[in-house]
């Protein structure tokens, strides 16, 4: 019961990394960048919604963020990454870094330090079987993070600029060539990424309302191992490996002997999973041509 | 042949700096306080309720004409809750004229900070840098309770209670609630069953899964600090299984993160700050008027105790015909202090506690611990 | 000026010139130092300078010269401070001598020997993974590190409290670390100018056609990963002789990030940029830290990431290359060198 407890558990948690790592993933496809700024969208998403909790209106509030993150998304992008388009993916990085410190500082500047916690969000309340119990916001969790991977999937597919997404992600270059404005292409890729990151900042609040400059840095990471587990690039392999990683974590956090090692674990899961399949589970692997 | 002088270019700023931050003289007329604690990152709300409360204490004391006509000048320093940070604070302080100081405010950073200012003699009276490793016997104090006196309190208290089984929610990284968890552990009667379940800084943002191990507890310990104890209590709101939370004094701030009154569960802690204590009024009053209700926490209570209870025993050295001033150095300071702390002087008036406040000569405070009962329980 | 100019373009010199200006810091420091006109904070921060620059010229072995990213250098280091820190606890209990130089010695290397080992080992995994997975895999590893010395029992490493460790006499600290640096100097410099460094260059270049080329892959890249976090494990040890006790917390991947910032601003590749980049980065933290007090702290980071953002773009973006080319530190300084230089042609 208690394992069951605790792996369901780990399916809500899991969805948010997953929503986090498709962001992620996406991001990286197309601008060939670890973008360790986007766990501070998170955060900027979440102070976000607490700024427009003066609408009384959860969704509202959503709304509001998703727009906030799509626009700070895309003005980082064009401010902080662009200029290095062409240059080495580690000085993207190092900007990228700078430009999470200086989120996080900016969010303690003007929020303050202590953290606020917006309880509008909660959903509170649980289905019970019996003595088994499954929360509200699990389920939510886990139907969001689903409809937002189908609709996903499905616009990479069928769209055009999905289509070019895809293009651009597999050869910039030749995507160009064939009349793809690859700017254009990125700064979209950035503002889906950012709005699920709002997204993903809602069902964090939803279930646990904490909000302070740091919050988006573990998820972050976190999000960047499920990405990595997954598949870099792999929208479903992002999902796979986000759900993987939150369950893990329950079932870790659920045996008192191992919760002090929960990060430990969850770390050497992937390294193991990456020295079986090194692209990650649903990635592809690429055969070098000489 | 470019690379090179940029390099020596590098070397002669760096020196060139050092040798001009050297050459800052001091020779003001103010005795120098100096204060470490993380005015940035995830423990900021500590370090400057800390901050804006000592500085609230010097303001009154140099209103009220300091110490014999002596300005008191104090200079916070940001250390991020990050012990490598200290020694360049340190040395900073030490180069700005540091005569004594409040030592830090976390555990981790103070204890590097007790190393330096323990070779220096310099004297500290940390607020809340409560491990017992932290106090040293030749110049450093603690106004908080130390973490294994907090654990036995602690564990005497539910040993009393008659429980069968009782909840702990602890967090395995920090030494604080280990501390204190450890002591609790060791303390308590065999015949409790104990469930644990622990958080770390890296998964402090979301606690289902330890609502969900804690859930059919009665009685929850939670020897934890308030941010993470609001977001539990917030989280296990609709579990009818926990009827009672109790916690030592790192909860104390709950107020200010928790609308109280929705949480049906009864909360008591065991503390030496109780904000509507009749003793806390005045403080808390001045406090709110001056920084809101943000950062006020027993972290600040107890840094403006350690002003004036620093204060005061330089007033009573001076009535015993020592002499004190902007120009007494840092390591005279110390021994005046201490000879006073350890000769018996007794600080009234403070906010935290119930009454007078004495110190061992080995640094630990001595006095009168509340058990608050924060809320009863609402269901 | 001309003649000073010429005087070090002497091939010797040129090669040599690093070690010399380190030589030349550590001999005036350290004169500065026994004198006792050193201020504690120049100390602290030659010391913190030392160890940087450790760190980042022993990554820049593995990110610039091998081309592999690797963020879990703080990894190495916080084993080497651990393992080193206790064995120098133990012989510093049983000889009570808190700046023995044998025993600091003994425990760099047995430190550092650790680290390598652990290097070795992460050196596995790269063999097979590429760029950015090896990147999260390096993260990983650092991370489990600290993550287990600090959950083991308390008699080991100090659990969250920390292992104490000596702390060396910081008059005279700094001058061995230095000695460390011009060590680690040595030693990568040697072996970059070596057929050995043309051949791990050449498998940043490619890959392929370093294999091609009868170069043995996985033996270059072990040495690389072991030799890098030999000295990542030296720095650990140095580091755990400045504190007085090392926390598992000091070495999370952000720190690890820091050195990775060293190494990239300084330049990919250049083990002198390395070195310059980690003194000034360092230089910069530690003046913001002091500068910015109470009220104004907040605004470090704001500081720091401006300043991180700006240098890399300055340095990197492509569109920015006429105005690069315009304005550099190397046109300032031909400038600068010509000016006295006319006006020395009439004394002639």
């Amino acid at each position: 019961m208690e394992f069951l407890s605790a792996l369901l558990n780990g399916f809500s948690s899991g969805g948010t990394y997953a929503i986090i790592a498709i962001g992620y993933t996406m991001v990286y496809g197309i601008a060939k960048m670890l973008n360790f700024a986007h766990g501070d969208i998170i955060m900027v998403g979440g102070y976000a919604m607490f700024v427009a909790l003066v609408f009384n209106q959860p969704l509202v509030a959503l709304a509001f963020a998703i727009l906030a993150c799509m626009l700070l998304g895309i003005t980082v992008e064009r401010l902080a990454y662009k200029p290095l388009r062409g240059a080495s993916s580690l000085a993207v990085l190092i900007t990228a870094i700078g430009v999470s410190s200086l989120l996080q500082s900016l969010a303690q500047i003007i929020f303050g330090a202590a953290p606020k916690m917006p309880t509008q969000f909660m959903i509170n309340g649980a289905i019970t079987l019996g003595t088994f119990r499954i929360n509200y916001s699990t389920l939510v969790t886990l139907a969001v993070t689903v409809v937002i991977m189908t609709a996903l999937t499905v616009f990479v597919k069928y769209t055009k600029t999905g289509r070019a997404m895809v293009a651009v992600s597999e050869d910039r270059g030749a995507a160009q060539l064939m009349g793809i404005n690859t700017n254009r292409i990125i700064a979209i890729t950035f503002a889906i990424g950012s709005a699920l990151a709002a997204v993903a900042a809602y069902l964090m609040l939803m279930k646990a309302p904490t909000l302070s400059s740091t919050l988006g840095a573990m998820p972050g990471i976190k999000a960047f191992t499920a990405a990595v587990i997954g598949g870099i690039g792999s929208i479903p392999g992002a999902m796979l490996g986000g759900v993987l990683l939150g369950v893990i974590e329950s079932l870790a956090l659920s045996v008192p002997q191992l919760a002090p090692f929960t990060d430990a674990i969850e770390f050497a899961v992937l390294i193991v999973i990456l020295l079986v399949k090194p692209a990650g589970l649903l990635g592809k692997a690429r055969r070098e041509k000489v | 042949m470019k690379k090179l002088l940029a390099l020596l270019l590098a070397v002669l700023m760096i020196a060139g700096t050092c040798v001009a931050f050297s050459s800052c003289k001091k020779g003001d007329e103010t005795i120098k306080i100096g204060l470490s604690g993380p005015l940035t990152g995830g423990a900021a709300v500590y370090g400057l309720g800390v901050a804006n409360a000592a500085q609230m204490a010097v303001d009154e004391i140099n209103a009220k004409g300091g110490i014999n006509g002596i300005k008191l000048e104090l200079k916070v320093m940001d250390d991020a809750n990050d012990a490598t940070k200290i020694a360049n604070n340190y040395a900073a302080l030490v180069d700005w004229g540091m005569q004594l100081s409040l030592g830090c405010v976390t555990t981790q950073p103070a204890l590097e900070f007790k190393a330096l200012s323990k070779t220096d003699n310099i004297f500290f009276m940390t607020p809340s840098a409560s491990a017992d490793a932290v106090r040293a016997e030749s110049n450093g104090y603690q106004m908080c309770f130390a973490d294994k006196k907090q654990g036995v309190a602690a564990a005497n208290y539910v040993n009393g209670l008659g429980l069968t089984k009782i909840g702990v929610f602890y967090q395995s990284d920090i030494d604080y609630s280990q501390g204190i968890f450890t002591e609790f552990k060791a303390n308590l009667n065999d015949t409790i069953t104990v469930v644990e379940a622990s958080f770390t800084n890296q998964t402090k943002s979301d606690f289902t899964q330890q609502v969900s191990t804690l859930k059919d507890c009665e009685f929850i310990f939670m020897p934890i600090y308030y941010a993470e104890a609001a977001l539990f209590m917030t989280q296990a709101k609709s579990e009818t299984g926990i009827k009672t939370y109790y916690g030592c004094d790192g909860l104390d701030g709950l107020e200010s993160e928790l609308d109280l009154s929705t949480i049906p569960q009864a909360i008591t802690m065991l503390t030496h700050f109780k904000s509507d204590a009749a003793n806390a009024k005045t403080f808390v009053a001045n406090y709110t008027a001056k920084y809101g209700t943000d950062t006020l926490n027993q972290f600040g209570a107890s840094a403006y105790d350690c002003i004036y209870a620093i204060v005061g025993a330089l007033e009573a050295a001076i009535k015993a015909g020592k002499t004190v001033d902007a120009s007494t150095s840092a390591a005279d300071m110390c021994k005046i202090l201490k000879e006073q702390i350890d000769g018996g002087y007794t600080y009234s008036g403070a906010v935290t506690g119930t009454g007078e406040v004495k110190w061992t000569t080995d640094g630990f405070v001595n006095k009168e611990a509340l058990v608050h009962v924060l809320k009863e329980a609402s269901n | 000026m001309n003649r000073i100019v010429s005087f070090f373009k002497k091939p010797f010199l040129r090669n040599y010139a690093n070690y010399m200006v380190i030589v030349l810091v550590a001999l005036v420091f350290a004169v500065l130092s026994l004198t006792g006109s050193l201020k504690m904070g120049t100390q602290f921060l030659l010391e913190q300078i030392a160890i940087a620059a450790l760190l980042a010229v022993s990554l820049s072995m593995v990110v610039g010269f091998l081309g592999e990213l690797s963020l879990g250098h703080a990894g190495f280091m916080c084993a080497g401070a651990y393992l080193g820190g206790k064995l120098a606890a133990a012989m510093t209990a049983s000889s009570g001598d808190q700046s023995s130089i044998v025993t600091l010695l003994v425990a760099c290397l047995a430190g550092g020997c650790i680290a390598a080992a652990l290097g070795f080992v992460i050196g596995l995994p790269a063999l097979r993974l590429r760029g950015d997975y090896l990147a999260i895999v390096t993260l990983a590893f650092g991370e489990i590190v600290r993550n287990v010395v600090m959950n083991l029992p308390m008699d080991w490493f100090g659990g969250t409290l920390g292992l104490e460790t000596p702390r060396f006499d910081r008059k005279y600290l700094f001058v061995l670390a230095l000695v460390m640096v011009l060590l680690c100097l040595a030693v990568t410099q040697n072996l970059i100018r070596s057929k050995h460094g043309r051949a791990i260059i050449s498998i940043k270049d490619n890959e392929i056609a370093a294999r091609a080329m009868g170069i043995d892959i996985t033996k270059y890249k072990l040495f690389v990963f072991t030799v890098s976090a030999f000295f990542a494990g030296v720095a650990g040890v140095l580091y755990s002789y400045t504190v007085s006790r090392v926390q598992s917390a000091t070495f999370d991947y952000n720190y690890s990030i820091e050195i990775l910032v060293m190494v990239v601003l300084g330049g990919m590749g250049s083990i002198n940029g390395s070195l310059i980049a980690a003194a000034l980065i360092t230089f910069i933290n530690t003046k913001l830290q002091t500068v910015l007090t109470g009220n104004l702290a907040v605004l470090q980071n704001v500081f720091y990431a401006l300043i991180l953002i700006t240098i890399v773009i300055y340095k990197n973006a492509p569109g920015l290359k006429g105005f690069r080319e315009k304005y550099n530190l190397k046109n300032l300084m031909a400038k600068l060198s010509k000016k006295p230089s006319e006006e020395e042609v009439p004394h002639e």
